[in-house]
């Protein structure tokens, strides 16, 4: 089974990363999200429940990264 | 045939100019069909796009991620109505109706409205415009990404209010001006 972690953009959804998370290093996998969070302020949330994921583990397999948004 | 192997190299080296000018032509007509995609592209996505060649490993534009457009439309009703089953909330005509604590959002395409009492929906409303930093999101996926950080953090909808062009993290940490 494959995880994925995705987004919403200009051309609608788009997968970010896959890895199987049977065997990925998780550690990798938050390094990438964090880097993603500090250029873009994307914050990750499990598409599974809807919440707000602080730390990826291997029991999350769906991750939306939402951008932020500004008032207008 | 004295005369025929100058006529052949002349005929190949005719055949070599024509092959090489035609690619010169063919690489100009190429950039200028490209480059125009390249730059509508506004500050945020700027800032993002360098990154998503290192992670995605492809370059930016619908055409190199292969993404089929009218597919992504599509795929953006469906991560709605997803979405709107994990936040609980529910349809309302064009809206859609979002209960966090006290409070009742009304979401609709990149528009908010923050009922004065939940219970009576004759009482009035403060209403407030939201947008992603991405132009041309599909709006199912800007309404989508409103629910989840709503349901998060119900205090975005007074920063959105009063900090207008500021973009905020679904957290409410402020993130930058987006115009």
């Amino acid at each position: 089974m494959k995880a994925k972690i995705l987004t919403f953009s200009s051309v609608g959804d788009t997968t970010l990363l896959e890895y199987d998370p049977a065997t990925a290093d998780m550690e990798e996998v938050n390094r990438v999200i964090a880097e993603y969070e500090a250029k873009t302020g994307a914050q990750p949330f499990d598409l599974t429940t809807g919440e707000r994921i602080e730390k990826v583990t291997r029991a999350e397999t769906e991750i939306l990264m939402v951008h932020p948004l500004a008032g207008g | 045939m004295e005369f025929a192997v100058p006529t052949v190299i002349a005929l190949l080296a005719l055949v070599a100019w024509r092959l090489v000018f035609a690619g010169i032509q063919g690489r100009t007509q190429l950039e200028e069909i490209t480059r125009p995609q390249q730059e509508q592209d506004n500050v945020l996505e700027q800032r993002v796009r360098p990154y998503m060649r290192v992670i995605a490993g492809g370059g930016w534009n619908a055409g190199s991620y292969g993404i089929d457009l009218i597919g992504a439309e599509s795929r953006s009703d469906s991560y709605l109505r997803r979405i709107v089953t994990l936040v609980g909330a529910t349809k309302r005509g064009n809206s859609y109706v979002l209960d966090v604590g006290t409070k009742r959002f009304l979401v609709r395409d990149r528009s908010v409205r923050r009922m004065r009492n939940a219970s009576d929906p004759k009482c009035g409303y403060e209403e407030t415009c939201f947008y992603s930093g991405f132009q041309g999101m599909p709006k199912g996926e800007q309404i989508a990404c409103a629910l989840m950080q709503l349901r998060r953090n119900p205090q975005l909808f007074d920063r959105w209010m009063i900090q207008r062009d500021i973009a905020f993290k679904a957290d409410g940490q402020l993130f930058d001006r987006v115009r």
